[in-house]
């Protein structure tokens, strides 16, 4: 089957969009249609990219860990050596939850410590969360 | 007459004894906040030998909303305020009851006017915009310069509380996000420990807080004057300054129609307070954290299946990335990227 999650969900929006809103007379309901179409296309936009990004991402923090643990200590290596457990997107919100739990930990560790080696980390995780923030940008 | 409407008026039929040949019609569900249902209507009633004709709104409590707000806080709020000398709309009924309409409600007056929609490419408020945000800040003004003991809202949530105000918000929406955070989120967190290891001044005197004042929460008419500012789920006591920056958040800004050098004047001479600018900065982040928080949480309520309300979904996902971009900017700003 080469039927794929992106043009199903572009399709109906499109559907949605040029057939069924222009149908709907009361105001407040075309206007969650209209909505609806946004969040469709959003939706669609993520959806091909939704697992690669992820493991890209648990990734980058990964190895971001490892070098923060020889600041941090604490098992905080050991923690940082896992792999993805599957490709599903749910397993990989998992992992990934658990990853950015460690990274706030270690973070909060960092930015107390008044040195040039941890105020160099500090600065790295925030560029890191500003880079994973824009990977996530909503597409429309 | 609609199921709704018969049931809305066999409610006021309940609450007029006096009244008779009640009639509800007219009824359309509007857009007034996510926390809320919001529904216009018309009631018609004979009493004391008049017919008399109301244009009435109905707030519903939604299945779920945004952030998890007291039912009757608005209520009591909008009745307290009742010639304080602030633009609200007048209420008749809070009903707390699921047996009239699933979930508590309360009635209150259509006002005139209609909402500028701060995220219009056009002149939300029809040439009009310099006076309205002059009026929108010394209405602000004026609502901190009001005692709430004196007016019975002792109750609101900090009522009691002197100083220490921004610990006690930045602890509720920590708590808040803490409560339906699937996957957490660094940028929010880090920069409440920021907010947190940098506190502001204190404030002149604990005010009360609208919580949600900004374009987009209050109506005007067409001779450009507000007419009622609405939305006042998230009202407490705390420091005038997180109404202030809410105002002038980069996603809905009054800004943009008065600078906003002049919006404090107007504030402070409303007021009668001086303001602390240099507070200015800590509380744009907070407005920043607190808005993410409150994206977070709608797009937590739409994930779980708790709403399938849309304004919701779009808010979660395009507002919270606003939001954290925001955050990233102004700690950006803070050096914290070196």
């Amino acid at each position: 089957m080469n039927f794929n999650i992106p043009s199903a969900v572009k399709g109906v929006g499109e559907l949605l969009r040029t057939r069924i809103l222009p149908e709907i007379g009361d105001n407040y309901t075309a206007n969650m249609a209209r909505m609806a179409t946004a969040v469709l296309n959003i939706s669609a936009n993520w959806a091909d990219n939704a697992a690669g990004l992820r493991v890209a991402e648990n990734a980058a923090i990964r190895a971001l860990l490892g070098e923060a643990a020889g600041l941090v200590g604490g098992g905080l290596a050991e923690a940082a050596q896992s792999a993805d457990p599957g490709l599903r997107v749910s397993e990989l919100d998992a992992e990934n939850h658990r990853l950015r739990l460690l990274l706030v930990e270690a973070q909060a560790s960092i930015e107390l410590r008044d040195n040039a080696p941890a105020r160099a980390m500090d600065q790295r995780i925030w560029r890191l969360l500003e880079q994973i923030e824009m990977a996530r940008a909503p597409v429309e | 007459m609609s199921e709704l409407e018969g049931r809305i008026a066999a409610y006021l039929a309940h609450r007029m004894p006096e009244a008779s040949q009640i009639a509800v019609d007219d009824l359309a569900q509007i857009y007034g906040g996510s926390s809320q249902q919001t529904y216009r209507l018309r009631a018609r009633w004979s009493e004391g030998g008049s017919e008399i004709e109301r244009r009435l709104i109905l707030r519903r409590d939604a299945p779920a909303g945004l952030v998890v707000a007291e039912r009757d806080l608005e209520f009591n709020v909008y009745k307290a305020l009742e010639g304080q000398g602030i633009a609200i709309p007048r209420v008749y009924f809070l009903e707390l009851d699921p047996a009239w309409l699933d979930r508590p409600f309360f009635i209150m007056d259509l006002c005139p006017g209609k909402p500028g929609n701060p995220f219009s490419v056009d002149d939300p408020y029809a040439g009009h915009g310099e006076a309205i945000a002059r009026e929108f800040w010394a209405i602000l003004g004026r609502l901190a310069a009001i005692d709430h003991r004196a007016v019975g809202l002792e109750g609101l949530r900090n009522g009691a509380v002197k100083s220490g105000l921004w610990s006690l918000e930045l602890d509720r929406w920590e708590a808040i996000l803490s409560e339906q955070e699937a996957v957490i989120e660094p940028i929010i967190r880090g920069a409440m420990r920021w907010l947190r290891r940098n506190p502001p001044p204190e404030p002149a005197k604990p005010a009360m807080v609208h919580g949600d004042y900004r374009s987009g929460n209050f109506l005007f008419t067409p001779d450009g004057k507000i007419s009622a500012i609405l939305d006042w789920e998230m009202c407490h006591i705390g420091d005038p300054m997180e109404d202030i920056v809410w105002a002038i958040d980069p996603f809905w800004p009054i800004t943009r129609h008065l600078s906003l050098e002049a919006g404090l004047d107007c504030w402070e001479a409303a007021s009668g307070i001086m303001l602390d600018r240099s507070a200015l900065d800590w509380w744009r982040l907070f407005a920043a954290v607190k808005a993410s928080v409150i994206w977070n949480t709608a797009e937590a309520s739409f994930i779980s299946g708790q709403t399938s309300d849309m304004t919701i979904a779009l808010s979660g996902i395009r507002a919270g990335h606003f939001h954290r971009k925001l955050i990233l900017k102004l700690m950006r700003e803070k050096g914290t990227m070196g």
